[in-house]
């Protein structure tokens, strides 16, 4: 079977919701991968264990690190998947910007909980299809290291984070698991999804504030 | 399966029956069906594979609540109680008990150069691990345990999970990787070394701990998924599939603690999990 028969069996299988932007990413070289990722985790790690700035200047530059490095349009969309197109324009647009909130708020609620993290590249890279997979270590002061698989696509020439996976498990999948389960658990409206986000945003941003 | 019915019954099917008895409600409980005329909806549910969705968010609840008022104080306290040398110690000694599985699923497998590992291992760690109680084998031969299970053998076979399943205490799993479980229990040696009280004692020690060790090694994951995911029943039913699937492919073997059952929580959400933690 090619790449290209079982992308098309897989985006038929997932309700085909990147099928439009295919055409788009084209293949992803193994060491430009591995070290826009470096350069990236270089740059979140830095901005994460500067100390003296206070926790909304580090969001803000952790911020402007995932707007660069991550595929947020992509992934958001892949996330919402099916609901996507069921979700009226509005829906959309606010879905995109809570998303990209949630994203950044994730890790500078965290800020506390990472405090002095490291971060290195780890041994095997490795292509998978269009993507390139690069595995990394994070360590952190008094827990356990772990590894991080990040998942690097070519948007538009541009390599761009596509998902990152944990001992085996997707983070969009996940989270596409999730954010579905929450729509259908509330009658298939989008608007529930919305709500439980901003909710979530506002919990997350208490917690930003309870770890400086 | 066709050492199922030839399974001796008392352990097996006696831990089995109450499961599987738990499971007729479910006829009745089934999840409404997507619109066939959608294939979106379709799709996704057959991606899920949680036809019985509305039974196992019950039982998903009763879990929670024995979780809350059970396994987790009581992880927490062990963890404030005993020693981090000693906890990984006994989390040691419950991997390497689990040898005789581990090695007879690498076995089963045909994966000679794992069943080398995982016997090597036990012969080091009884011996200068001292009973099992260091992993010896790991620090100083550099040989890392990993964990194989009858779920995993029986999937390797090609014998499909079939419907998820959430099962209180025990977590998520599925009838194939349920089965693997009884299995597991069935033809572990320890199950069949005698009988009376002080046997009954010691493998009830047994399971008691590897509930103790396993939910003391989850509570930052699992807290996390209760704190912030909008759905953690979601959120488990896929980790818990994601990094099933991880696991019979072994392409991950940091994935599981070496004392992980077969099943549910015992191999893990998937979520930051304790990755060294076993040989510390």
């Amino acid at each position: 079977m090619t790449a290209f028969d079982r992308r098309l069996l897989l985006g038929v299988a997932l309700g085909a919701p990147l099928a439009a932007a295919m055409p788009a990413r084209a293949q992803q070289d193994i060491g430009r991968a591995a070290s826009f990722i470096q350069a990236t985790g270089q740059e979140l790690v830095a901005a994460i264990n500067d100390t003296r700035a206070d926790a909304a200047t580090r969001r803000q530059r952790v911020a402007a690190v995932l707007r660069r490095a991550v595929d947020i349009e992509g992934v958001g969309r892949f996330i919402l998947g099916r609901w996507w197109r069921q979700a009226s324009a509005a829906e959309q647009q606010e879905y995109m910007k809570l998303f990209e909130e949630t994203l950044i708020r994730n890790l500078s609620a965290r800020f506390g909980e990472y405090q002095g993290v490291r971060f290195s590249l780890g041994r095997s890279q490795q292509r998978t299809e269009d993507d390139v997979l690069v595995n990394t270590i994070i360590e952190r002061p008094n827990s356990a290291p772990f590894a991080l698989d990040w998942r690097v696509g070519d948007v538009n020439g541009q390599p761009k984070v596509v998902d990152v996976i944990a001992e085996g498990t997707s983070l969009r999948l996940t989270q596409r698991s999730e954010y579905s389960s929450v729509i259908q658990q509330n009658g298939g409206r989008v608007a529930a999804l919305l709500d439980a986000m901003k909710r979530q945003i506002q919990q997350l941003a208490a917690r930003e504030g309870g770890t400086r | 399966m066709p050492f199922l019915s030839s399974t001796p019954s008392r352990p097996g099917r006696g831990r089995l029956l109450p499961a599987l008895a738990l499971l007729l409600p479910v006829l009745a409980a089934c999840a409404p069906r997507p619109d066939p005329a959608d294939p979106d909806a379709v799709a996704e549910f057959r991606q899920v594979n949680d036809p019985i969705e509305p039974f196992n968010r019950a039982m998903f609840s009763v879990h929670q609540g024995i979780d809350r008022f059970v396994l987790r104080p009581v992880a927490v306290g062990y963890r404030d109680v005993v020693p981090q040398p000693v906890r990984t110690g006994v989390r040691n000694v419950l991997g390497n008990l689990r040898t005789p599985v581990i090695l007879a699923n690498d076995m089963l497998q045909g994966e000679p150069r794992r069943a080398g590992d995982t016997l090597g291992r036990f012969l080091i760690n009884s011996t200068l691990g001292v009973g099992g109680i260091f992993d010896v084998a790991s620090s100083w031969f550099g040989v890392r345990g990993h964990t194989e299970d009858y779920g995993q053998t029986l999937a390797v076979w090609g014998l499909g999970e079939g419907a998820y399943l959430f099962i209180p205490v025990l977590g998520p799993s599925n009838p194939r990787d349920l089965a693997g479980f009884g299995l597991g229990i069935a033809s572990d040696p320890l199950t069949w070394v005698g009988q009376g009280a002080a046997v009954d004692a010691l493998t009830g020690t047994r399971a008691g701990a590897t509930v103790v060790d396993t939910r003391e090694s989850l509570i930052e994951p699992l807290d996390a998924v209760n704190r912030d995911s909008l759905d953690p029943y979601a959120t488990l039913r896929s980790a818990y599939r994601q990094r099933r699937n991880a696991e019979i492919r072994n392409t991950n073997d940091s994935v599981a603690p070496s004392a992980a059952g077969s099943t549910g929580f015992g191999t893990g959400t998937g979520i930051q999990p304790p990755r060294r933690s076993d040989r510390e």
